[in-house]
């Protein structure tokens, strides 16, 4: 997209000087500053933005329809709702001894994980050039999983907000945390970082109106005998991009990932997850169920790298996908790259309609049309559940 | 209550039924046997609708409605009912939640009061029981890791829950052992009533050992080729199907 890398330093150049932040985070902006200026534009030869539509990233969202009703930010059976917006974090509800909870300006500078951005990951890297809000959020507990749901609201409905969240997860603690979508379009970067031990269930919820946008790169990064649930619902909007990134950095810890993607009208919706096997001993599991109905597209990535000598990795890849429509687009693509022996591997991906034969044995019991597709999307829906 | 009136179809864009007649009051039990590629299932498949089964010309008369103007569920809520000869999988659907989905869209159809869970949990566990079959068939997703034998007794069982008019049974008795197939004719068996009629599609005379029909049919090309009573699934059983040629 012509000109967005130029947009990205006009915005940047009132912040880069900004007295209020440390000098560590002001260092980390110029030196994305520099990086961007070697790079160029995001456009379709990128290989993670190759099936998105990279242009929605520039475009006016005046159509932007207010939140649907749906959407609540309550805590629900949550322990604790965080809300994330324009003024950063606030706890609703006391904040419990379990968690702290520091800003951008509070955070110290060995706490921010630097990641390697490059010309693929452009739009990530613009990220650290622009971030707004965010921080560090710290959990440790022995008690049983504590589960804590962030909400991103931002009165600004068109503006990018640039969102950097980074999660400690202390080692043996156990939690729950749910990110969730209420306003605004945001670019977020999330790092994970799992001690030994630590068990994670992660749930990103964006559902999205249809002229909303959202792009986010997550990266988690495990110790020994770490256990990662990520479930992954993604649903509607102008624009969505997601890229997981895992980094097992040690032995005998698990990822296991589901993904539900559902694009009607003209959404655009891309899901990447990259595992990478630098150790032994790792297991990942990865599932994806996509539908597209109407003009939408969506684009699914399952890539597992094994460096050598990661031996005894097991993974398994499972990205099934429906058209509903003519003209719904779906691309999906597993991939595996493994440089040692010992691998168990499996991989798979399907696209289709809707099965008739079971369209009509639903039928055949009683069930309209219209409430039998829904229940074989209900059921194709359930695959993916990880939690 | 059934009136088929020389009826052809295609199956796909291959003809298969040519000229089908056939009459079923209420009560009976009709057999239908015959040779591969003769047209049993397309039959079968025609009465409930399937959308790759598509009738030509002639007429099906169903409890005083044309039953090829109506859509498969709708002929379901009348109470026509398939048991299919390789029934589907449905991951993540349990055979509760199926099963009560299927019974409140036939009762809304009919204009009944939805039957609650509480009801329906009653009404499923004594089906259960009456038809012989293990409860932890309600809990498991449709059909999915069941052997053939579970999948067949499976299909009985929701006919049990769904009480149709005219049951049509599309080879049950394939892949099935005799215990299973001892089991799934019970289950039959128990359904019978003067108000209910059966179509029962078969290869094979051993299932007509335990379910007695009122009259055996032999379909050869796309028409009732003869008619006869149970005796004449015997001289099959004997004979084969060769006569048919001559």
């Amino acid at each position: 997209m012509v000109g967005l890398i130029n947009n990205w330093m006009t915005q940047a150049e009132a912040s880069l000087d900004d007295s209020k932040q440390p000098s560590w985070l002001q260092l980390k902006r110029q030196t994305a500053q520099q990086q961007l200026q070697q790079l160029d534009d995001p456009s379709r030869t990128l290989e993670l933005w190759r099936y998105a539509d990279v242009s929605r990233l520039s475009k006016s969202l005046n159509s932007v329809v207010a939140p649907s009703q749906s959407k609540s930010a309550d805590s629900g059976e949550t322990d604790l709702l965080i809300v994330l917006n324009e003024s950063g974090y606030t706890c609703i509800g006391q904040q419990p001894e379990w968690l702290t909870i520091q800003s951008l300006v509070e955070m110290a500078a060995q706490d921010w994980q630097d990641i390697t951005f490059d010309q693929e990951t452009v739009v990530n890297l613009a990220n650290t050039l622009l971030v707004q809000s965010g921080g560090l959020i710290t959990v440790k507990t022995t008690q049983q999983p504590v589960h804590i749901k962030l909400v991103y609201d931002f009165a600004d409905p068109e503006a990018w907000q640039y969102v950097r969240n980074h999660f400690n997860i202390a080692g043996g603690t156990k939690v729950h945390i749910t990110e969730q979508h209420q306003t605004g379009r945001i670019n977020a970067v999330n790092v994970y970082r799992l001690a030994a031990g630590a068990e994670l269930i992660r749930q990103q919820d964006i559902q999205l109106n249809v002229a909303e946008q959202f792009v986010s790169y997550n990266q988690f990064d495990t110790a020994q005998n770490v256990d990662v649930v990520n479930m992954n619902h993604h649903i509607g909007g102008s624009l969505q991009h997601h890229h997981h990134v895992v980094n097992f950095n040690a032995e005998r810890s698990k990822y296991k990932s589901g993904s539900i993607n559902k694009s009607f009208d003209d959404n655009n919706i891309t899901d990447i997850v990259n595992v990478n096997h630098h150790f032994k001993y790792n297991q990942s599991d990865v599932t994806h169920r996509s539908i597209a109905k109407d003009r939408s597209q969506i684009f699914n990535n399952a890539k597992a790298y094994v460096a050598v000598g990661a031996d005894q990795t097991e993974i398994e890849q499972d990205l099934k996908n429906i058209l509903l429509s003519p003209d719904a687009k779906i691309f999906s693509k597993p991939e595996l790259e493994v440089y040692t022996d010992e691998v168990v591997a499996a991989h798979g991906s399907t696209i289709g309609a809707l099965d008739d034969t079971v369209l009509f044995y639903l039928q055949s019991r009683g069930i309209d049309i219209e409430q039998s597709r829904d229940i074989m999307i209900e059921s194709f829906e359930r695959e993916a559940l990880v939690c | 209550m059934l009136k088929v009136d020389n009826v052809f179809a295609k199956a796909g864009e291959k003809e298969i039924l040519k000229g089908l007649s056939l009459t079923v009051k209420p009560g009976e039990v009709h057999a239908i046997m015959g040779p591969n590629g003769s047209g049993k299932s397309t039959f079968g498949n025609l009465l409930a609708g399937m959308p790759y089964v598509t009738p030509q010309s002639g007429s099906v008369e169903y409890m005083g409605k044309d039953l090829l103007s109506l859509e498969p569920a709708e002929r379901a809520a009348e109470g026509v009912f398939l048991a299919f000869q390789y029934p589907v999988e449905i991951p993540g659907v349990n055979n509760m939640y199926f099963l009560r989905t299927a019974l409140n869209a036939q009762r809304k159809y009919r204009g009944e009061e939805p039957m609650d869970s509480a009801q329906f949990l009653r009404m499923v566990k004594q089906k259960i029981k009456d038809l012989n079959m293990r409860d932890d068939l309600l809990k498991r997703p449709v059909n999915v890791g069941f052997s053939g034998g579970e999948k067949k007794r499976n299909e009985v069982f929701q006919m049990g829950v769904l009480e149709p008019k005219l049951a049509i049974l599309d080879e049950t008795d394939s892949g099935l052992d005799i215990d299973a197939l001892k089991i799934v004719a019970d289950g039959v068996n128990h359904l019978r009533s003067p108000d209910r009629s059966f179509i029962i599609i078969t290869h094979y005379q051993r299932l007509l050992d335990y379910i007695k029909p009122d009259y055996v049919h032999v379909l050869a090309d796309g028409k009732i080729a003869k008619t006869g009573d149970k005796s004449l699934a015997f001289e099959l059983e004997e004979q084969g199907y060769g006569w048919l040629n001559k």
